[in-house]
């Protein structure tokens, strides 16, 4: 039993209950070597992505860095009633978040400061179900798309001190479906579709202090990002004579992301041993309500409030590299988070449960420009509940898997 | 090389995690303590498939007996035997009309709205004058249109009702013949529900309510004589029929006047007592006992039915000038009759339930809950006419998906009292309405 071995069962174990969208509908994947050691990384400077995990530690860059990443998500749900005892899928396509990172660290006299733009996608997932799946009339596909943009300014203070800021400008879209229980004169169910552009704004905020040349303290706050849809459009697909009742037009709506606090550690046990906390705090309060306005009601078309009732919840998250020569690192870890779904909230698009996950990861430096990261993170949930509002009552299964690999350059 | 052993490991590892599919993770469906030997199903029209004022194949093959049937085979009942219509007959109702659809219809003010629609002038006659009947190949369902509690003994049935003649053995062979002859092990029941239509859907006109003790006489006789042999049943409670859509669909104040109008009708009325305003205005309805002239505002408690004439109301004065005549309204003294007579017979038929050890359920509950609105899986239902989504367009019978959802009632209740687990339906694969 070598090091390797070891971390690698302690990955498999951590994958207790394994399986993918970070809580709620949260894409957690912005960083390869972070990925590898359970998502954990806010109290270290790993590579450019440190512009999004902590940009008070991107101040200790030692060189210029660029990182281009890619976790591709594959997530299936499956549910079974529990009044007909019927079982039905997701087809939902494979997910591709995505990060691009680029830091300057500047020479002579401005030298403890750095610049950097983090372009990466904290949505991005789509819940495709089965055609004719017994919650068709609640939701048939829900697409969320959002690609962040972060410029970030990152200062030394001292050896042990670094702070850093960024604004966040988020664009995205989102497609909304389902089936209207209308049938026209061939028993053909009538279809919405809400579909519109979304952008919003927000910060990233983060600090790093070394307490020594082992322990490290880094402290973030990602404010919430409200993609707020003010245009969309809603098209209905129903019977003829009703056609006058859905009348297609215009939405607008809301959808938050959350605040994230985030306190990190980072200890350094030996020369080839690295251990990471991270403890989380989502603002998941902040998703109250999912509002549909829209520009014309009916008596069949009414704006609708739907309760959410997020509650926010902490999540924990920890792992471990190993760094056997200057060539290779070996990363293992896990995490647990609580879910913010209450029990009477659970939904088709995001059934949402506690979960465990594991993850592991590796790097591989070629030579001294340039690197190699890949991480691979599986998590499994289940969640039995009667949802209040449609009354859908079963068990929602989710198993989700998503290797990712990303390329460094330095210089 | 010991580098591309580690890596070859992780994605080995990584595609084991793909490739592996979810399993289905679902409780085996079960009898429990039912005797699945003879399943029969024994009820009127809404046990048969009657629906859009009319019984067809394709309604029968939407009926609350087809549904329940469906499901019992999934626990291990034989297939069931269905007195089928002909595919190609378009159907017939209880008057010999041709069933109803959804379409668009001219009233008299030249306005083209949704309307229910014969399908053609006159039923198909000619279905119910063939008998189908066959030794080899006995029926399991006796499901009848119009079929009362106090007709099972009947042997003059087949001659009166033409849905029990297709089916029957012989043309002197009552209802409890058939049903003796079929010695069932397990029956599903629902019956009661037209001992009470018919003063319902007269407006109290025909006073035919039958007595407690007539009604306590035939129930107990037909379960007497079902559980001879040991049979276990679900039987089931009469829904309170006020609250169906045929009874609630046209206001009581549907009478909107302008200015003018109400003021004629105030010189008209208010030395009766009865006054106008502009807008919307309770009807005038015939009360013998209101005034010398036997006529008065309809109250809010009161309820007009669906068979009212809208095109007199809306162009001949109707319910105005001409008061709206007995047959068309259900009043407060005929409603609490009413009312009154169903929940005795609940009580009758609950207490059977307790003394016979059988399965009951409570349609009076359901329909209640019907009329109140509720979600399932996402899909708002309600007693509304039409857009309810659960009636039929003679706002009485149950459409498909109402069907479907009554039977997950039966369902319920078969599974609480026996202990089988079978599955409940999808009731939203069962049509609704469907609409032009």
């Amino acid at each position: 039993m070598n090091a390797l071995t070891q971390i690698l069962y302690v990955a498999f174990l951590l994958s207790c209950p394994l399986s993918i969208f970070g809580q709620g509908f949260q894409v957690n994947f912005q960083g390869q070597k972070q990925q590898g050691m359970g998502c954990a990384g806010t109290a270290l400077y790993t590579d450019a992505s440190t512009l999004f995990y902590n940009p008070g530690a991107a101040a200790f860059a030692n060189k210029s860095e660029i990182n281009l990443a890619t976790t591709p998500i594959f997530a299936h749900v499956h549910y079974t009633d529990s009044a007909t005892q019927l079982s039905y899928n997701t087809e939902n396509p494979v997910g591709t978040p995505f990060s691009a990172y680029g830091l300057y660290r500047f020479k002579k006299r401005l030298e403890p400061l750095s610049v950097g733009l983090a372009v990466y996608t904290p949505f991005g997932s789509t819940v495709q179900w089965e055609p004719n799946w017994i919650g068709r009339f609640a939701l048939t596909r829900l697409s969320l798309k959002a690609i962040f943009i972060q410029p970030t300014f990152s200062y030394r203070i001292s050896e042990r001190l670094g702070i850093g800021g960024g604004f966040v400008l988020s664009s995205g879209s989102v497609n909304l479906q389902k089936d209207i229980p209308v049938q026209d004169s061939l028993g053909n169910y009538g279809h919405a579709e809400l579909a519109g552009k979304a952008i919003g704004f927000g910060y990233n905020l983060g600090v790093l202090f070394h307490f020594d040349s082992r322990f490290s303290v880094g402290l973030t706050y990602r404010s919430k990002v409200s993609m707020a849809v003010s245009d969309g459009q809603a098209s209905f697909t129903v019977p003829n004579s009703l056609a006058p009742n859905f009348p297609n037009g215009s939405f607008s709506a809301a959808l938050p992301l959350p605040s994230v606090l985030t306190l990190g550690f980072s200890y350094d046990v030996s020369e080839k041993w690295k251990l990471v906390l991270d403890i989380n705090h989502v603002n998941w309060k902040t998703y109250d309500t999912l509002a549909f306005d829209y520009a014309q009601n009916t008596s069949s078309l009414s704006d609708t409030k739907s309760a959410r009732n997020y509650k926010s919840i902490f999540a924990f998250r920890g792992g471990a590299s190993y760094t056997p020569n200057k060539h290779l690192v070996f990363r293992a870890g896990g995490g647990f988070g609580f879910t913010p779904v209450q029990a009477g909230f659970v939904t088709p698009e995001t059934p949402d449960a506690n979960r465990c996950y594991g993850t592991i990861g590796f790097s591989y430096c070629c030579n001294t420009h340039f690197s190699v990261d890949a991480s691979f993170y599986a998590t499994k949930l289940t969640r039995t509940d009667r949802n209040l509002e449609t009354q859908l009552n079963g068990t929602f299964r989710t198993v989700a898997l998503a290797p990712g690999i990303s390329l460094n350059y330095k210089w | 090389m010991k580098t591309l052993h580690y890596i070859g490991f992780i994605v080995f590892c990584g595609l084991a995690f793909l490739s592996c599919k979810q399993k289905e993770q679902v409780p085996l469906p079960t009898k429990g303590e039912l005797d699945l030997t003879n399943v029969i199903y024994i009820g009127d029209g809404q046990m048969g498939g009657y629906m859009n004022d009319g019984l067809n194949k394709v309604s029968q093959g939407n009926s609350l007996a087809y549904i329940l049937a469906t499901q019992m085979e999934l626990i291990g009942a034989n297939p069931t035997n269905f007195p089928f219509l002909n595919t190609a007959s378009i159907g017939i109702s209880t008057n010999g009309l041709a069933p109803m659809h959804l379409g668009y219809k001219t009233d008299c003010k030249g306005i083209s709205s949704l309307s229910p629609l014969r399908d053609a002038l006159i039923g198909d006659q000619s279905c119910l004058s063939q008998n189908i009947y066959q030794a080899a190949h006995p029926f399991d369902v006796f499901g009848i249109p119009g079929l009362k509690s106090n007709q099972f003994t009947n042997a003059n049935l087949s001659a009166t009702n033409g849905f029990f003649h297709r089916m029957s053995s012989s043309t002197t062979a009552s209802m409890m013949n058939e049903l003796m002859s079929r010695n069932a092990s397990f029956f599903q029941l629902y019956i009661g529900l037209e001992d009470v239509l018919d003063y319902a859907k007269s407006g109290g006109t025909h006073e035919n309510l039958p007595s407690e003790l007539e009604f306590q006489q035939n129930y107990e006789q037909l379960l007497f004589n079902l559980t001879l042999n040991g049979a276990k049943g679900v039987i089931a409670t009469i829904p309170d029929v006020s609250q169906m859509p045929y009874f609630t669909t046209i206001p009581w104040n549907g009478l909107s006047l302008d200015d003018v109008n109400a003021a004629t009708l105030n010189s008209i009325y208010n030395p009766l007592g009865y006054y106008f305003q502009t807008g919307a205005n309770p009807f005038m309805i015939v009360d013998s006992t209101a005034n010398m002239f036997a006529v008065r505002q309809i109250q809010s408690n009161e309820l007009l039915l669906l068979s009212l004439p809208l095109d007199s109301v809306k162009c001949n004065q109707m319910g105005v000038l001409f008061p709206i005549r007995d047959e068309f309204v259900l009043d407060i003294e005929e409603l609490n009759l009413l009312r009154s007579k169903i929940s005795l017979y609940n009580t009758i038929i609950r207490n059977l339930a307790q003394q016979y050890h059988l399965a009951l359920v409570n349609t009076d509950q359901f329909i209640t809950n019907l009329s109140d609105g509720f979600v399932y899986n996402g899909v708002n239902m309600s007693a509304k006419f039409v857009s309810g989504g659960a009636y039929s367009l003679d706002g009485i019978y149950l459409n498909p998906r109402g069907n479907a959802l009554f039977a997950n009632e039966f369902i319920k209740a078969i599974n609480l009292t026996y202990h089988s687990t079978i599955p409940q339906v999808n009731a939203l694969k069962y049509d609704g309405i469907r609409f032009p």
